[in-house]
């Protein structure tokens, strides 16, 4: 790998990555000071943001000093902190924006989510390298669900989607880069698939209405709501995996038939799922999901925030409109232009220029995360770098994704960039974790 | 540390191959985004911050020849509530309260417009088009209301009222089709104006100038934040007639007194084919159709847009003579001297054909004075039709003028070879109604102005055109000017032509037509009355004057529907227009033309 000889020379920091974090740090920055100005609550903003800053710089510092390996030993107790972080929110938590996921104190308030977040890679990280040469096998992917399951349920209680929807892919990679079997991995997948396509159809046939006229359309949409019609279709599935174990036998190539009870069991359960988000989905988010699917429906409706932000970025055209001077999220056209949108404020007033920088900085951390996790001197380095790695690869393709039209709005920050001190803190953790696995990839050698 | 690497696997590098291809395909969507659809975003970013108050330029101006604007604009006013101002419930109230009267509207409806407005947080206009007098009687409040917003438009007006209104047209909001076909390159909005009829019509693109309007930047909901621009508009193009104010004027007076009230004056001028007055009785106020919105409004719209002056069609009776006359001279051996008996009545064989009067022995210029129809009878009978047919057709009977106005009939030629074509017979009956223009013989008003200046400039037929100069508004360059045009010429010898002059001469000293003998001009005319089976007979009368000695310089002809006589009907208004013509009052001095008026009216742009 690029990079790879030249950094093994001993060096207890890696400047490329703190170069390109504190440059993207910068830029945020200014660009919520931006973003803000036409604001009322400007100044609190603002003020809240630059004393977060070196908060996060300090995290970044004794995450960088403290030696890695201690989360590998002590993951029993890292995963009381983040239960009792969890639970605490639920109990003591405030409500803010319809999730009880704050903790308020007299000087500062915080999201315990956010550092949840990077505990959880830690502790899957840890149990994943306990399993050693166990990895490929079942019980390893089973007992890591029983591990996270309770974590993902505590945050679905505030409810608080949005780190599901980092913490969940972020896992995948580790699980990835640990080594489990791809078969697995597929059946994740596919699970997700499943769930996601059911979800999404009853959507859309649940907003059109009309197309139940067509008797396929009708009956699939039944599926979801007959209890008649669910066993109907699992008995179909039965069937169906039954079927194919037995051309399979006929065709020679012998597969353990428990691949096939699985892949069946999988697909059901992805059907369940859906059936069971369907039922759990709010209107708005159904909106969210109908503007994603066809965002020039309705203008002014809920693909209006996409709209104007593409809008903004458009309008931005290559040099921008300079700091300070964006019409369209000075006067307001841009929401949340602080914290989810922020990507739009730094196109609008500092051009494509601007967003290939963050773009490309980006891409420079991934890259020296990468380098880092193949320096590491021991197989937990290795994993907490893949997993911290999948962490900002998912920041970074949801928040570019949604803007350029290939995600739906999820409501995520964008780190380093967007305002919002518990996802700064948590994120600068997270580096200085990445740091700290390099500083020491020669001692325990 | 050989042994802890046994442990790592490839699949973390794989995962940055793929990172770095997803950022690649978001940096070529970000380029397609901020690069190629830069100049579309823009614009939609432009429309979003901006709101604007318009307002409409100045309509040009059209004049009369000696500089009477006809039509010309008056400042009008709409009232902007800017909710960038102040907007509490005690301002609102106290605002709603002291408006109220004067925009006519009740407190509690004005009060609502406010909240209203002050809820969509966008420009709210409380009243349009208010007249002058209303909007300074605001200017002084203003100073205590901040949010109010008074913006400057312009509205169409006529000064004369109903002067030249067939000719001009009036406005009209556009409907459907209209709006659907207009005229993309011009900045129409939905309330806008447009000429419905006439030159309002007609030199719409001239016309219309381009709006102006304030830009305002607003929040995305639409809360005013700045003026970014303040547009001037650009007038509309004014356009010149080749009218003549105190001729039209007395046309249409002529008219509206007349014994009906009903009919058409047109004049032109015989060495040009130049429109000096073009009427059409009963006339309508233009201005009654954009009313400021503070004046009470006009119940019945009704008006007749029927331009009788070139759509009426009816027989031209005895006016025609005179190409009864030129088709005999022509002809030869004829004898202006030699007298024919009127007894009243005419002997055709198998029908009698009677004249108005019993004339005794007339000639030529008695025949001509009296208007004898037996002496026409006669004279016909000998050279038969087809002569009458031929001159008819060296003035161009029986098709249209060619002025450049809708609409315009060509009425009828009547003659031998016509009813052939038709494969029909010709009686010796046809014959002699032919010689005293009746039958089915149909003619416009505007087709005898333009016969009557064919005679007066011996022989020259002049496509009648009323359109001088069309000037630009703002740097004074003339866009398009006058097309004398002559179609045609009436080739007879220049005796015959003396003759003709002779006999009209003497029409108007001694005969039918004495009503227009001015003292000082060379008057000349005919008077007819057409025979109508339907009720009472139309008024004729067309006539041509000059200087004594000179050129003839304006030719009129005045129609009167059911008006009987011609030369009861028609002949004061013919008399009436020459007068103003020639600037001569009743005292006999010549007045100076319409200074005074044309001092008042030249310079009121607004």
């Amino acid at each position: 790998m690029i990079g790879y000889k030249s950094s093994s020379r001993r060096g207890k920091i890696d400047w490329l990555l703190l170069g390109a974090m504190l440059g993207l740090a910068l830029f945020g920055a200014l660009c919520i000071m931006s973003a803000v100005n036409a604001l009322s609550l400007s100044n609190a903003v603002v003020r809240t943001h630059l004393i977060a800053l070196p908060l996060a710089f300090t995290a970044f510092l004794v995450a960088w000093s403290f030696n890695y390996q201690i989360f590998d030993e002590q993951w029993k107790p890292l995963y009381g902190v983040i239960m009792a972080l969890l639970i605490g929110v639920l109990l003591f938590g405030t409500y803010q924006r319809g999730s009880k996921s704050w903790f308020v104190l007299p000087f500062f308030s915080m999201q315990p989510a956010e550092i949840c977040r990077v505990l959880t890679i830690l502790v899957a990280a840890a149990f994943l390298d306990r399993q050693g040469r166990r990895i490929r096998d079942m019980r390893t992917l089973i007992l890591l669900g029983v591990l996270v399951g309770p974590i993902f349920g505590l945050i679905m209680m505030q409810p608080d989607f949005s780190s599901i929807v980092i913490t969940f892919p972020s896992l995948l990679v580790l699980l990835y880069c640990a080594g489990i079997n791809v078969f697995y991995l597929a059946l994740i997948a596919v699970f997700a698939c499943v769930a996601g396509f059911f979800t999404i159809s009853w959507t859309y046939l649940y907003l059109h209405p009309a197309l139940l006229d067509y008797k396929v359309l009708a009956v699939f949409y039944k599926l979801g709501s007959s209890v008649w019609f669910m066993g109907g279709f699992c008995l179909l599935l039965s069937i169906g995996g039954y079927a194919a174990w037995w051309v399979f036998k006929q065709l020679r190539i012998f597969l353990p038939s428990f691949y096939f009870v699985l892949a069946t069991l999988v697909v059901m359960a992805g059907f369940f799922a859906g059936v069971f988000v369907d039922h759990q989905m709010k209107p708005y988010q159904r909106k969210r999901v109908e503007a994603f699917l066809a965002p020039q429906s309705d203008p002014q409706g809920a693909s209006y925030n996409v709209l104007q932000a593409q809008i903004a970025m458009g309008s931005g055209g290559v040099l921008g409109k300079g700091l300070f001077s964006g019409t369209q999220s000075r006067l307001g056209f841009v929401p949340e232009k602080h914290t989810d949108f922020i990507l739009a404020v730094v196109g609008e007033e500092l051009g494509l220029w601007g967003t290939l920088s963050v773009l490309g900085l980006y891409l420079l951390i991934l890259w020296r995360i990468a380098v880092v996790a193949y320096l590491a001197s021991d197989r937990y380095g290795y994993l907490v770098c893949s997993g911290i790695f999948g962490m900002f690869l998912t920041y970074m393709l949801i928040n570019f994704g949604m803007l350029i039209g290939l995600f739906p709005v999820a409501g995520i920050p964008l780190p380093f960039i967007s305002y919002g001190g518990s996802n700064l803190v948590s994120s600068m953790l997270a580096l200085g974790v990445v740091q700290s696995v390099y500083a020491r990839r020669i001692t325990s050698a | 540390m050989a042994a802890t690497k046994i442990c790592f696997n490839n699949r973390l590098k794989s995962l940055l191959i793929a990172a770095f291809l997803a950022g690649g395909v978001v940096a070529l969507r970000l380029a397609d985004i901020q690069l190629i659809r830069h100049t579309h975003y823009l614009q939609l970013a432009e429309q979003n911050r901006t709101q604007v108050l318009y307002q409409t330029a100045p309509r040009g101006r059209i004049f009369t020849a000696d500089g009477a604007a006809i039509a010309t604009n008056a400042p009008a006013f709409n009232l902007y509530y800017l909710s960038a101002g102040p907007k509490d419930k005690e301002y609102l109230e106290r605002l709603a309260q002291d408006f109220a009267p004067l925009l006519a509207v009740k407190p509690a409806v004005l009060l609502e417009k406010l909240n209203k407005g002050v809820r969509s947080g966008k420009a709210l206009a409380l009243a349009e088009n208010l007249s002058p007098q209303t909007a300074i009687s605001f200017k002084e409040l203003l100073l205590y209301y901040p949010g109010l917003y008074l913006v400057e438009e312009n509205k169409r007006v006529y000064p004369y009222g109903s002067f030249a209104s067939h000719l001009l047209g009036y406005l009209g909001s556009m409907e459907g089709k209209e709006w659907k076909n207009r005229d993309l390159s011009l900045d129409y909005r939905l309330n806008a104006k447009i000429g419905k009829n006439g030159l309002e019509k007609k030199f719409e693109r001239e016309l219309k100038g381009r709006d102006g309007g304030i830009y305002l930047e607003v929040d995305y909901r639409g809360r005013v934040k700045r003026v970014i621009e303040d547009r001037k508009w650009r007038a509309g193009h004014d356009v010149y007639l080749t009218l003549h104010y105190p001729l039209q004027r007395a046309a249409e007076e002529g008219l509206k007194n007349s014994k009906t009230g009903r009919g058409a004056a047109v004049a032109m001028d015989p060495r040009t084919g130049a429109i000096l007055a073009l009427a059409t009785a009963p006339a309508f106020d233009p201005g009654m159709f954009i009313p400021y919105s503070d004046e009470p409004e006009v119940k019945s719209k009704r008006i007749s847009e029927y331009n009788l002056a070139v759509q009426g069609i009816y027989p031209p009776a005895s006016t025609f003579k005179i190409i009864t006359a030129i088709a005999a001279i022509e002809k030869g051996g004829f004898d202006p001297h030699k007298t024919i008996g009127c007894p009243g009545h005419y002997d055709a064989g198998s029908r009698l054909f009677r004249c108005w009067s019993t004339h005794g022995p007339v000639d030529f210029f008695g025949g001509m004075a009296g208007s004898c129809d037996v002496y026409f009878y006669t004279i016909a009978a000998q050279m038969g039709s087809a002569a009458i047919e031929k001159v008819q057709r060296m003035f161009q009977f029986g098709q249209p003028t060619g002025v450049d106005l809708p609409g315009e009939k060509a009425g009828n030629l009547y003659g031998p070879t016509k009813r052939a074509r038709n494969r029909s017979y010709w009686f010796i009956g046809d014959t002699l109604n032919l010689s005293i223009g009746q039958g089915e013989l149909l003619v416009t008003p505007i087709k005898m102005a333009q016969f009557a200046s064919a005679v007066a400039s011996r022989g020259k037929v002049w496509r009648p055109y009323y359109l001088d100069r069309l000037v630009h508004s703002q740097t004074g360059k003339v866009l398009e000017s006058a097309k004398s045009e002559q179609l045609g010429t009436v080739d007879i010898q220049p005796s015959t032509w003396d003759l003709i002059f002779k006999a009209l001469k003497h029409t108007v000293d001694t005969g039918t037509a004495a009503r227009v003998k001015l003292k000082g001009l060379d008057v000349y005319g005919k008077t007819g009355t057409a025979q109508n089976p339907h009720g009472a007979d139309h008024g004729w009368f067309m006539a041509f004057a000059a200087p004594e000695g000179k050129e003839p310089e304006v030719a009129v002809a005045v129609f009167v529907e059911y008006g009987e006589g011609g030369s009861s009907a028609a002949g004061p208004i013919a008399r009436e227009m020459l007068k103003a013509y020639f600037g001569i009052t009743d005292s006999g001095r010549k007045a100076t033309a319409v200074s005074a008026q044309t001092e008042q009216t030249v310079g009121e742009r607004v």
